[in-house]
């Protein structure tokens, strides 16, 4: 599936979200979080990051894809963080790539970096036990199927051990 | 019996409501109008003054608009607006130096403003604009001056070290003089006579030929080696005078965690931990009541300025002015 129908009334960043951005980007440049690979667009608003399954996990050897989209008044907002593509087979990643992680929605807060971010969903996918959906996966996926974005769902957070 | 009229004070009140909502509505002219009378009336009121002054300033009519916050600044002193207005006069022309002490002056009445009248980042976006351009020519300016002294001291040194050349071969050919030296590569034109003659004659004076032959490298090496260091020292000593002027990285510890920029009006939390105010602020209002680091609970009243970080910051914007880039 193509996640890019996501966000479309977006508008242009914010002064403020775009001079953070920026600095965000120099930073990851610098001190990429390990793991990870920013591909290089020409959107300061739209990231593509590569995502390689850590050694010794489940994940090992596997590459994902994530498209982080920053909305005008990011970082009072949190990003859209979802999965390109195939997304990794676990309990809280829905197959339509949306991620259940309280900090992507209720927990945001702009302390937070694309890096850090990063960092939570490779932890995630590293402590998961089991390569399965989400149980409610198949009712969940039907009910975005107009291409709702995952910050419009009321989460529930599934538990905080994973 | 005239109806009776309220107090000039009232009536001035009254136009400069008046004259405000002209220029809500982009009335300039009007609004120009209503303070001008409310000034006649009460020419003592700083606000009908900074009021006006912002009319011609939205008309970039610059040199009224500076008549007036000379005006208000005469009545006050300390109107942040005043200050911030005609610091923007005084850049139109081009008058750097007055206009960035005014907007020094306009951001340090605003920090801690109230939320309605908070200016500080629009003044401090004026400031840093003119502070780097200020900057700009001045680092080019130093930049200039250190190259051609730095040319200059080159030259100089680079004469002393052939003159000492100089000397030091004179003296050796005034040696070789006495010592009956001749040179090796004619030897070859010689004939053989002359080619045993000349070691017969040269054996006498070896010793004392070799000694000094020796000296002579060994001062060669020396005055060479001297040279060398000193060139080097002074490639040093240029290189730190000119690195405040090159561009680098603003320490995290002067840049706000949310913006990651250089901090304008730091406040503090009860946890520790230092915010840009209004970012901080707008987190509380808008994301939740909360420190966006330790997560403690937070309500802008708890939040304080942290001054030792405003006068860090000061201090590394007067050394590094090209941190002002925005």
């Amino acid at each position: 599936m193509s996640s890019s129908g996501y966000g479309q009334k977006e508008k242009v960043l914010s002064r403020i979200a775009a001079n953070r951005l920026q600095k965000e980007l120099t930073e990851w440049q610098v001190n990429p979080p390990c793991g990870f690979r920013h591909r290089v667009t020409d959107s300061l608003q739209r990231w593509i990051i590569e995502v390689h399954g850590a050694p010794n996990t489940l994940y090992e050897g596997e590459e994902f894809h994530l498209q982080v989209d920053f909305p005008e008044h990011y970082p009072m907002e949190a990003p859209q963080v979802v999965f390109m593509q195939i997304p990794p087979l676990h309990p809280h990643i829905y197959s339509n790539g949306h991620i259940c992680l309280d900090i992507l929605y209720d927990s945001w807060s702009p302390a937070m970096t694309v890096s850090s971010i990063c960092i939570s969903i490779l932890s995630m996918l590293s402590s998961s036990t089991v390569k399965a959906r989400p149980p409610d996966d198949d009712q969940y996926v039907r009910n975005c199927r107009n291409g709702r974005s995952p910050k419009e769902t009321r989460w529930w957070f599934h538990d905080d051990k994973v | 019996m005239a109806r009776e009229i309220g107090s000039p004070e009232k009536q001035a009140e009254f136009l400069k409501d008046q004259g405000n909502q002209y220029f809500k509505k982009g009335k300039l002219g009007a609004a120009i109008e209503a303070y001008t009378q409310a000034i006649d009336l009460c020419p003592k009121v700083p606000a009908f003054w900074t009021n006006r002054a912002l009319c011609y300033k939205k008309r970039s009519e610059w040199d009224k608009a500076e008549r007036d916050c000379l005006k208000a600044l005469k009545l006050d002193n300390s109107l942040t607006k005043a200050h911030y207005i005609l610091g923007l006069a005084l850049l139109e022309r081009e008058q750097y130096h007055d206009a960035t002490n005014h907007l020094e002056k306009a951001l340090d009445l605003g920090r801690g403003g109230s939320a309605g009248s908070y200016m500080v980042e629009e003044i401090w976006l004026e400031l840093a604009k003119a502070r780097y351009t200020e900057w700009q020519v001045e680092a080019a300016k130093r930049q200039r001056q250190q190259r051609e002294l730095k040319d200059s001291l080159f030259d100089l040194m680079m004469q002393d070290y052939e003159n000492k050349l100089r000397d030091l071969k004179l003296e050796s050919s005034t040696e070789q003089a006495q010592f009956g030296y001749r040179d090796p590569n004619r030897v070859s034109h010689l004939t053989d006579e002359e080619v045993s003659a000349y070691h017969i004659e040269r054996h006498p004076v070896k010793e004392s030929q070799v000694t000094a032959e020796e000296r002579r490298k060994a001062e060669l090496f020396q005055l060479t080696g001297d040279f060398q260091d000193r060139l080097r020292t002074m490639e040093e000593v240029f290189d730190k005078a000119g690195a405040p002027d090159r561009p680098g990285e603003v320490p995290d510890y002067l840049c706000c965690q949310i913006s990651m920029d250089i901090f304008r009006d730091p406040v503090i939390t009860p946890s520790g931990v230092t915010y840009e105010r209004s970012i901080l602020l707008e987190h509380l209002c808008k994301v939740g009541k909360f420190d966006p680091i330790t997560r403690a609970t937070l309500h802008p009243e708890q939040v304080a300025p942290n001054l030792a970080v405003k006068d860090a910051v000061q201090t590394f914007l007067s050394q590094n002015g090209w941190a002002y880039k925005m």
